[in-house]
């Protein structure tokens, strides 16, 4: 595959024509209709060509063109765009064209990507939106997805307070219930092997976050394809919505150096309610009397205990530049970031370079590479749940001064000990990268060849030492602990496609039209070895002793490809009718041979009402613009292999025993060899709307989703297969919901200087089970949502009628605004029948019981953002709300009751709310644990003043940023956005940030 | 268009072909074997059957834990077949109760189970994965399939009789399985995976294809000897026609005891067993070696590492007071003791009878007042994962305590209860078996009893003496009706003093999953 690209590439350089030979040239300078400030980085095309550039910092750009007459077309985003007519370039006389751009809201400048090519947003016909820098958030932003948090209605971005944690994004709610909801990622046109790749948090997995690789300060804009109209376009992997990433490039003009540095600290702002030292003595005296022998004299907060605050430190260094046919950046960032949770953190070196050239004036050549090393310091052990738990009685340390533990093995063991003993690390190596090459043929006008090589390389190893001397290493007998696992991938893409773009004035038409193919090929390759029974301790994590038991070395291999056929027609008539159709037609190896392929269609029209004569006299409307799409998706983000009967090749220490020898297993799997793709019908009516001069612009969208044949791993009935379990098709599911974005330049400088726009988008989904045909059957519930307490407990329930992991649980009959808790039919005991309502009205109070109630996706997400602007200063803040979510009090629910002091074993400290409720006996499916979580954060505030022209300097700004600024919630567990599955049990500290930074440009 | 401009034009064409040529999607996994190429090691056919038989123990393909073998249980530790069997036929029972929170498993303390109780959904889900597998390696090993392989000679001789041993483990698994949860589906090698929902079976279908399946199976079954150890031998399968055959009225109706004495006296004549001199070795750490044990499930520190069986059985026992070392453990678990109407069992006879020695009194109280508390009720440290000679198992974590499935004193028991119960032989004999584990239990005649003590009460009580805590408790308290409607010990029926409950505890209800995977099966009567 590769050297066919290869072959392609060289044939398409090969063929190419010298450079033009007469040429003509157009130059001019864009400014800006409020004091005539030049406006740097304005896109000027030469509509129905190639041609283009974009304006330097003082406004000017260059083209050069055959001579002809032409039409001009500038875009900036903030600012309305603009046109001229008419142009005239002879070879002697260069055209002088300037612009003067009136401000304006956002939203409706700008060029969005839409796979395969790019779209202006006015142009727009199917449900994307585009985040420029301008309008990233800032401050300490680790992770890609953070930029766009609260930024584009629709898309939830849920991260877990670690830095540069995992992140979860559900565009319009989640497509699936198997693990992936995630959208697809395309970084400057590379598809990212995201969830089957290399990290997600598990040990296997050797980094937190797969985006991590990328630098945040690199990203020029971030498109998201929310409808299946655009999403069709990448077919297969559609379903949740496609985000596109898109770097920054060099800008044509002097050669530009931009400095930045940041420090921040961030302070423990949340963590769960847990008794104090006097409370837990108080408890123990109470409801325990046989273990107050047990107390210690010590009041220890161990959650404290095991947090600091967090120092983080960021540069980032920029050079770019370029000549009219010619552009480059190349970039250096370094982080290093520390974690609240001690001894957590993370550094990331980060290089980036893009390339852009014309050869031979055929051929547009784009490189771009990105390579970054990540080191990871994962939470070691347990750490945070045995803060949780631990005693707070006792002493960190005994009066010798070595770490108190409890005899007893069952006991949490002392978190400091697991921090000081434990070490558990993983670096990444990851490069992402391709190579463009468009070939403008010659002889037909407008069309163009493009091939597309990528690669993304990623390598990583993770390490976990924990020496025998651990308490959990005593505990178990095991001797010490050498686990290290050292993954690496390799994800190829070849993309070759055609394109035609034409405007024929004679029909008043736009055609734009792109065919072509593609290919993709991953593989993995996953060695692990895990060594127990260490002889020694002094080699740490680097280095492996003799070892008293056999080590225990694994590999695994996987591949998988992607085949695809695909198409889009984008035609416009008398730029008032716009139609898009595309159909994407992909082959995927995770499914058997009768359904590998698969074909996913989609349809859009728009209708630019503005354009209208009856829409003329609302002069006050600027733009008004109805979007009507339709679409098929699919999803294809599984393991491999899933229809193939594979058998498991057992270890050697699961044998079984014959006569004296010890034989090695082998096992079938369960398996459905029909198995097939899991596929998403969309439609979706919008409205794109701008008034006053597009001072205020904004969209409403309303969408509908289905996705049928869900693919989950569900029980089958016994004696059909292989196991209790099979991953299979199963049912479907719906969302649907209702997207509202506005902006609004409030001010535009026109009081005092001052100029402030405004954005609010909103959004509701509701999400709904439809059915569910397990093995052929009438499975009505699914259980899922593991918790921490008893084993195997479940809270959340795939159910028709309801959305997917609503909790299911017992009403708790209340008295006095309180649950009760007493013998109410005084049989003895306090059990089910006294404490819950009997659903079913069956007489006997059990499982049956529960009923779904409550889930934990928001029903309504609302967010803000504000940047103000006066003289030098500027500011902005972004604020985001959620209303109508819940969450599972887990932390709650295991260490509110008594009787986790009481018994013969070690007492654990316990939640506060058994003050409240006074639970001797845990109650785990109560409601009372499923709150509300409904909150409003000031995501971030942040200030900054500019300094112009100091010496050398172009610029210098100075700002200071306070991220998590506070939060109002009633919720009174750790996070109310505690996770994508509403369920907050030792989930990782909140922290609000401090931040200051210097930006400066040479 | 110049001849320039085609000639671009078909360099372009025949690069697109070309590219669109690569759209081969067969990726064959190459890190597993598939079933395509798995029997071409002649390896296999013995690993094949290597897991059925651990599949009684191990919870997955790695040990200790890790590629799990079903998903019931979402603690793989917990799903572990010996573990969930020896729960079920001894927590509800005077025999065992443990403190720990789990809801279920509290649930099996107090005879207050429900369908959704997970311990009986992974028990289901265990009998049917041994039966699944089974029949799967029976389907791989036909003469046609054999044949198509090239299988011969020594090869085709050895799956001859790996066959008939798989054929036993199924046969094991149903009589668990109706034992359990009454009628079940009954599905054979016929019916191929990814087939709809099989019906249920009668309790009395499955009984005559266990009986038949066994008696076809026997003479391809080894004869016992070194070996065969911790495989079937054609002894293990005349002891589960005997259990079956003890419980026939229970399962179907008819009282079948004639056959139960048959098959008892085959065991005993087969001579290749005999009564372990010492009580207590066939409980430790070397049981291996005990002469007594006819069907064993083996676990071992290095070889066998998994929570789904003895190990959580012995680290359970072990608490309090205990120090855990003397145990050859790293530490105990706080879990399992006894109530004391089992200790009552031996009331009279103070220390003279050595099966009460595991008896564990120091800082334990007889009463439970809590089930929580481990000092509430003896404990009963059975197991020992120490050697007879007093030596640490291979492991602390791990034990090398294998589990007495069936063993000789079990077949003296039937043979005597056999005749008890009409089933013709010898009273004489009767009296005779049993003075025989007494005089090894009192180290001498004096706990000898005489053919008017040899009662069917005697016997139940006297099998609670002999076989505790060897999961035979529940099947023979519903043996004899003293499992719901009658007997009472504490915490029965979720109440201190205990009482009595209803009959429906006879059966395992149905796992409320299964019914709702499998549309053609009925609950059992009352759940």
């Amino acid at each position: 595959m590769w050297r066919i690209g290869f072959v392609c590439l060289v044939a398409t350089i090969f063929v190419t024509d010298p450079a033009l030979a007469q040429a003509g040239r157009i130059s001019g300078t864009v400014t800006s209709t409020d004091g005539a400030r030049p406006i740097a980085g304005a896109q000027v095309r030469v509509v129905g060509t190639r041609f283009g550039a974009l304006t330097r910092d003082d406004g000017r750009y260059t083209i050069t063109v055959q001579p002809g007459t032409y039409t001009l077309r500038v875009t900036r985003i903030g600012f309305t765009p603009d046109s001229m007519t008419g142009v005239v370039v002879t070879v002697d006389a260069p055209a002088t064209a300037d612009f003067r751009l009136q401000p304006a809201a956002v939203r409706l400048a700008g060029v969005v990507s839409i796979g395969y090519g790019t779209q202006e947003v006015r142009d727009k016909t199917g449900a994307v939106d585009v985040v420029s820098s301008d309008e990233f958030n800032t401050g300490r932003v680790v992770s890609p997805e953070q930029l766009i948090q609260s930024k584009v209605a629709g898309v939830q971005v849920v991260d877990n307070n670690e830095p540069g944690g995992g992140m979860s994004v559900r565009i319009r709610g989640a497509s699936s219930i198997n693990a992936s909801s995630e959208p697809l990622y395309v970084v400057d046109g590379v598809p990212l092997q995201v969830g089957g790749g290399i990290s997600d948090g598990d040990l296997a997995r050797p980094g937190r976050n797969p985006l991590n690789f990328l630098n945040p300060s690199d990203i020029e804009s971030i498109s998201v394809l929310k409808d299946a109209s655009a999403a069709a376009i990448y077919g297969s992997r559609g379903t949740n919505g496609v985000i596109i990433i898109k770097t920054k490039r060099g800008n044509a003009g002097s050669k530009q150096v931009t400095f930045g540095s940041t420090v921040s600290q961030s302070v423990v702002t949340g963590g769960p309610d847990l008794l104090n030292a006097s409370q837990f003595r108080a408890a123990v005296q109470q409801f325990a009397p046989t273990n107050v022998t047990k107390l210690g004299t010590a009041n220890t907060n161990w959650r404290d205990a095991v947090q600091h605050n967090a120092i983080g430190k960021e540069q980032q260094l920029a050079v770019s530049g370029g000549r009219d046919d010619m552009n480059y950046r190349l970039a250096l960032g370094y982080l290093d970031q520390s974690g609240v949770l001690l001894s957590t953190g993370l550094r990331r070196l980060s290089t980036s370079f893009n390339y852009a050239d014309k050869l031979f004036d055929k051929i547009d050549l784009t490189a771009n590479l990105k390579g970054s090393r990540t080191d990871d310091h994962f939470t070691p052990g347990a750490v945070l749940g045995n803060a949780t738990a631990f005693d707070p009685t006792q002493p960190i340390r005994t009066s010798t001064g070595s770490y108190f533990e409890w005899a007893d093995n069952l006991a949490p063991g002392n978190p400091l000990a697991e921090l000081a003993l434990i070490s558990d690390r993983g670096t990444t190596y990851r490069s992402v990268g391709n190579l463009e090459s468009k070939y403008h043929l010659p002889f037909i006008e407008g069309l163009s060849t493009t091939l597309n090589l990528g690669y993304d390389l990623a390598s990583a190893k993770r390490t976990t030492f924990t020496p025998s001397v651990e308490r959990s290493q005593i505990v178990s007998g095991n001797g010490g602990n050498f686990y290290r696992t050292t993954p690496s991938q390799v994800n190829t893409v070849l993309d070759l496609y055609g394109n035609y773009v034409r405007k024929f004035d004679e029909y008043r038409s736009d055609v734009d039209l792109t065919a072509g193919y593609s290919y993709e090929r991953s593989r993995g390759d996953y060695p692990a070895i895990t060594v127990n029974g260490l002889t020694s301790d002094l080699l740490g994590p680097n280095g492996i002793p003799a070892s008293t038991k056999a080590p225990l070395p694994t590999l695994f291999v996987d591949e998988s490809r992607l085949a695809s056929f695909f198409g889009r027609v984008n035609y416009t008539l008398a730029d008032k009718y716009l139609t898009t159709l595309s159909v994407r037609r992909d082959g995927s190896s995770k499914f058997g041979p009768s359904n590998q392929w698969g074909v996913f269609p989609a349809a859009a029209f728009a209708w630019r009402l503005s354009e209208e004569p009856f829409m003329k006299r609302f002069s006050q409307v600027s733009d008004l613009k109805l979007r009507l799409s339709w679409g098929v998706n699919g999803n294809q983000s599984f393991s491999n292999y899933l229809y193939t009967s594979s058998y498991t090749l057992g270890n050697g220490l699961a044998q079984a025993q014959f006569g004296d020898q010890w034989v090695t297993t082998i096992r079938p799997s369960a398996v459905d060899p029909n198995i097939k793709w899991e596929q998403t019908t969309s439609t979706n009516v919008g409205l794109d709307y701008g008034i006053v001069k597009n001072r205020v612009t904004g969209t409403v969208d309303y969408y509908a989703k289905k996705t049928k044949d869900l693919i989950f791993t569900v029980p089958v009935a016994g004696g059909t297969n292989l196991s209790d379990f099979v991953t299979t098709n199963i049912g479907s599911l719906q969302n649907h919901g209702l997207e509202l974005g506005l902006n609004a330049q409030v001010l535009q400088g026109g009081f005092h200087g001052l100029t402030w726009n405004a954005s609010f988008n909103a959004s509701t989904n509701s999400n709904k089970m439809l059915r569910i045909n397990a093995g052929g059957s009438g499975t009505e519930q699914i259980l899922v949502g593991g918790i921490a307490g008893g084993v195997g407990n479940t809270i959340e329930v795939l159910q028709p009628g309801y959305a997917i992991n609503t909790f299911l649980v017992y009403k708790h009959k209340m008295l006095d605004g309180k649950p009760v808790y007493s013998d109410v039919n005084g049989d003895g005991t306090i059990n089910e029948a006294d404490l819950y309502e009997d659903i079913n009205g069956d007489g006997i109070v059990n499982f049956s019981d529960r009923r779904p109630y409550k889930n934990p996706a928001p029903k309504w997400i609302l967010a803000h953002t504000s940047q103000l602007g006066y003289r030098d200063f500027d500011a902005s803040f972004t604020m985001r709300a959620y209303l109508g979510n819940y969450i599972y009090n887990n932390v709650a629910s295991n260490l509110g009751n008594y009787s986790r002091i009481q018994g013969s074993g070690t007492p654990v400290n316990l939640d506060a709310s058994v003050l409240k409720y006074g639970f001797v006996n845990p109650q785990y499916f109560s409601d009372v644990y499923i709150e509300k979580a409904s909150f409003l954060r000031m995501d971030n505030v942040t200030l900054g003043y500019t300094f112009r022209h100091l010496g050398t300097l172009n610029a210098l700004r100075l700002f200071g940023t306070i991220q998590n600024a506070f939060t109002i919630t009633g919720y009174s567990g750790v996070d109310p956005t505690a996770g994508i599955d509403g369920i907050d049990n030792n989930i990782y500290p909140r922290s609000r940030t401090y931040l200051t930074g210097a930006n400066v440009q040479f | 268009m110049s001849l320039r401009a085609s000639r671009k034009l078909l360099v372009s064409a025949v690069l697109l072909l070309a590219a669109a040529g690569c759209t081969d999607l067969t990726v064959a996994p190459e890190s597993t074997v598939t079933t395509a190429n798995i029997f071409k090691d002649p390896n296999s056919y013995k690993e094949y059957l290597a897991k059925l038989y651990a599949g009684l123990q191990a919870t997955g393909s790695v040990g200790p834990y890790g590629n799990r073998d079903i998903q019931s249980i979402t603690d793989e530790g917990f799903s572990g077949y010996l573990r969930l069997y020896w729960q079920m036929e001894e927590l509800p029972t005077e025999e065992a109760i443990i403190g720990w929170g789990d809801a279920a498993l509290q649930e099996l303390n107090t005879q207050v189970w429900g369908s959704s109780n997970q311990f009986l959904g992974g028990m289901y889900a265990r009998v049917f994965f041994q039966v699944s597998l089974a029949n799967e390696f029976l389907r791989q090993t036909t003469d046609a399939q054999l044949a198509s392989r090239g299988v011969s000679g020594q090869l085709a001789a050895d799956i001859k009789q790996y066959r008939a041993e798989a054929r036993f483990l199924r046969a094991l698994a149903y009589w668990n399985g109706i034992d359990l949860f009454g009628d079940i589906p009954l599905v054979k090698e016929d019916l191929v995976p990814g087939s709809p929902p099989p019906k249920q079976a009668s309790r009395a279908e499955i009984f005559q294809f266990i009986e038949s399946e066994l008696n076809e199976i026997k003479p391809d079954l080894p004869a016992p000897g070194a070996a065969t150890y911790g495989r079937a031998s054609s002894v293990a399968a005349d002891m589960l026609l005997a259990e079956l055959y003890l419980n026939a009225k229970v399962y179907t109706g008819t009282d079948r005891s004639a056959d139960a004495r048959l098959a008892a006296e085959r065991v005993i004549a087969s001579g290749a067993y005999s009564l372990d001199p010492t009580y207590q070795n066939m409980f430790l750490a070397d049981n291996n070696k005990s002469p007594e044990i006819i069907f064993a499930i083996p676990s071992d520190g290095l070889h066998q590492q998994s929570y789904g069986g003895m190990t959580t059985i012995v680290h359970a026992s072990v608490g309090g007071n205990m120090n855990p070392s003397a145990y050859g453990l790293n530490g105990g678990w706080w879990g399992l003791r006894t109530r004391p109407e089992f200790v009552a069992l031996f009331a009279g006879t103070g220390s003279a009878d050595a099966r009460s020695a595991p008896l564990f009194t120091d800082g334990q109280n007889l009463d439970v007042a809590s089930i929580g508390n481990f000092n509430d009720g003896y404990a009963l440290p059975k197991y020992r994962n120490v050697t007879s000679t007093g030596q640490a198992g291979s492991s602390k974590e791990f034990v090398d305590v294998d589990f007495p499935m069936f063993r000789l004193a079990d077949a003296y028991l039937i043979y005597a209860e056999a005749v008890l119960r009409g089933g013709g032989g010898d009273m004489a004999t009767a009296v005779q078996y049993v003075n025989l584990l007494r005089q090894r239990a009192y180290g001498n005649t004096s706990g000898n009893i005489t053919a008017a003590d040899l009662t069917l009460d005697f016997i139940l009580a006297e099998r609670g003496r002999e076989l505790y805590w060897e999961a035979h408790r529940r099947t023979d308290l519903i043996r004899f009706d003293k499992f719901t409607t009658n007997g009472v010990w504490q915490w029965k029926g979720n109440v201190h003093d205990g009482r009595t409950t209803d009959a429906k505890f006879n059966l395992y209800p149905l796992p409320a999953a299964e019914l709702l995977a499998n549309p053609n099966l009925h609950q059992n009567a009352g759940y």
